[in-house]
């Protein structure tokens, strides 16, 4: 089954029926629900798929899941990804680890924008590749401080005259060329020949894995949730797909599937975990998760492998020898969006 | 049956409807974005084009069908590790930094890729490398370190009496041995190998070394936990010493930018000056 019906699937000749007789709303919905299970079956093609596909939707929130339905769920999964992808998929479901805190930082002074660790990311998190193309991390760039102060743009940002006057309002040579670190001034698209382009800097952003994050207390069915090591993650089955969370993400760090994902099984990333990289459907959620199917079992995430500076560190915060600990030791550190109190475990940091 | 022949007319209709507005919109946004089959790279780049060329190779990590690397149709960067550890060998002992340092054991763990294969000019010597001319012969040994013009290798550095790092204070055989080429050597005449520059780097830029040897300045991937087995990118991985007065780390080509939004045309809203 590669599509998820999402109930609006043709009734046929059950909606005709449906109308005849005096239903009452509960009826109909029930009625849809098996229709809509009927549509999805007949893709499958064995009863064991029938059957697991059943299984598969009435499945319940993985954490309140007994071991022996999690190990169900797990190999329903698999086997389902091993078919349509034509590999040997694997889905993990290791526990997060002990005495582990994640934390992640980044050095904006070394970041050059190349994007590579953009597609890192993609390569390893099996996002949708086009048609939509969906991204966990965004680049952005921003104007360093000593050019608005620049002979060419001293004697801009002025108020213009006005027929009605200036009201009195004088407002100074930059304030409409903020510099430094304001996302209303950023640039995303940009594609200049070759980077770092001279004035700029760089501010890449993904998820910060608050330690309160405003996405899970606002999600209305608890399908994100953050595990003790400090990532945030999704249960993609429980997920409904309403985007509150991402409304709620100071940081624009959630994506939504607007279409049924296109991962060519070629490019798919056959080692996967189930909070993590395993491939989505359509209609729900999904996020940087420190690549979870990596960092437990010690790898470093995709995104900081890929960086051709060294801008990026990851490391067990918990642990004072670490790489992490020994940068928010000894540079000078910031965090996002501090004044939100979402205690992000993603750090931004210059020499 | 009359109703539902008028149902299934206007069925008709509605699905005919349908299909208009669905070729109208193929029109105005041009061909549907098919995925054209991209074409697999393997010569990649590492951090400093030129420099640090790694080749893809396919399955090297059997278990998932990984290759060692994939690369950028777009750069030929490398954007994904398979295997981390491809074509490394062990970094070789490292002087504590002072009694306390703790970090001397990561360095059991510590792997790099050699730098001494790519010592070759235009491919002469693959296994004498510099010493096949310089070898005392071919080419003399120079009597002093008094900068001079060179009369080859303007490829590598342009101008010998401008040399673009240290601002004047060091040239050539300050850091390459003028009897063993394929040597570096640090300020006591001790030869260094090319695989191990921080040796000889870290003598002026000691913070930095300082900063390297913690693993807050420079590149490491493989394993997060202290003491795991890293690969770590050496100085000149990511430099290029002889030009960086100009650049510390040469600009290299970006990756696509993300699609517009659908319907958006440009994105000209992000230029507001």
């Amino acid at each position: 089954m590669s599509q998820q019906c999402s109930g609006h699937c043709h009734c046929g000749k059950g909606a005709e029926e449906a109308e005849s007789i005096d239903t009452t709303r509960r009826d109909l919905l029930k009625y849809m629900g098996v229709a809509a299970m009927a549509g999805a079956m007949a893709e499958a093609d064995s009863p064991e798929a029938e059957a697991a596909t059943f299984k598969e939707w009435f499945q319940t929130h993985y954490q309140l899941m007994t071991d022996s339905e999690k190990k169900a769920c797990i190999a329903r999964l698999e086997a389902r990804y091993s078919e349509e992808y034509g590999k040997h998929v694997t889905v993990s479901d290791a526990p997060p680890l002990k005495g582990v805190l994640f934390g992640y930082a980044l050095n904006i002074q070394k970041c050059i924008g190349c994007r590579t660790c953009v597609h890192a990311c993609v390569q390893e998190n099996n996002q949708s590749r086009y048609d939509p193309e969906v991204q966990w991390i965004k680049v952005l760039k921003m104007e360093k401080g000593g050019d608005s102060f620049s002979e060419d743009k001293r004697e801009k940002g002025y108020p213009e005259h006005s027929a009605i006057g200036d009201h009195g309002v004088q407002v100074g040579g930059n304030a409409y060329t903020p510099a430094g670190v304001s996302l209303e001034d950023s640039v995303r698209y940009y594609d200049p020949e070759k980077v770092p382009e001279d004035g700029s800097f760089y501010f890449p952003v993904q998820c910060q894995q608050c330690e309160k994050p405003p996405c899970v207390k606002t999600c209305p069915v608890r399908a994100t949730f953050r595990e003790p090591n400090g990532v945030v993650v999704i249960d993609y089955n429980w997920c409904i797909g309403c985007r509150m969370c991402q409304l709620a993400c100071p940081y624009g760090a959630r994506r939504f599937n607007w279409g049924e994902p296109n991962l060519p099984p070629e490019e798919m990333n056959p080692k996967t975990h189930y909070f993590g990289n395993r491939p989505r459907m359509r209609g729900v959620m999904e996020k940087c998760t420190f690549c979870l199917q990596r960092t437990r079992e010690g790898r470093m995430p995709a995104c900081l492998e890929a960086c051709p500076v060294g801008a990026r560190k990851f490391g067990n915060l918990l642990d004072p020898q670490s790489e992490i600990r020994q940068v928010l030791a000894t540079k000078r550190v910031f965090r996002f969006k501090e004044e939100f109190n979402t205690y992000p475990k993603f750090f931004y940091f210059v020499d | 049956m009359k109703r539902s022949m008028q149902f299934l007319v206007a069925a008709g209709v509605a699905v005919a409807g349908i299909a208009v507005v669905i070729l109208a919109q193929g029109s105005v946004a041009g061909p549907a974005p098919a995925k054209e089959q991209q074409q697999v790279v393997t010569d990649c780049v590492e951090s400093r084009v030129g420099y640090t060329d790694i080749t893809r190779k396919e399955q090297a990590v059997p278990e998932y069908g990984y290759p060692n690397v994939k690369c950028s149709p777009r750069t030929h960067k490398v954007w994904w590790w398979g295997d981390p550890f491809a074509d490394t060998i062990p970094m070789g002992d490292m002087p504590a930094l002072d009694p306390n340092d703790k970090s001397k054991g990561d360095f059991a763990h510590a792997v790099v890729r050699p730098r001494e294969p790519h010592l070759q000019y235009f491919n002469m010597f693959p296994d004498k490398h510099c010493e096949g001319c310089h070898d005392g012969e071919n080419v003399p040994f120079p009597k002093n370190n008094i900068p001079r013009e060179l009369g080859m290798h303007q490829d590598i550095v342009e101008n010998a009496l401008d040399l673009q790092h240290g601002r004047g204070a060091i040239w050539c055989l300050d850091c390459h041995s003028a009897k063993h080429r394929n040597k570096l050597v640090d300020h006591r005449g001790r030869l260094i190998s090319f695989n191990q520059p921080q040796k000889l780097c870290g003598k002026c830029h000691g913070q930095i070394y300082a900063d390297w040897r913690r693993g807050i300045h420079g590149k490491r991937i493989g394993s997060w936990k202290t003491g795991g087995k890293k690969r770590w990118w050496v100085c000149t991985e990511c430099h290029n010493p002889h030009t960086v007065q100009i650049h510390r780390f040469d600009p290299i080509k970006p990756e696509a930018p993300p699609e517009l939004p659908r319907g958006m045309n440009n994105a000209d809203h992000e230029l507001k000056y």
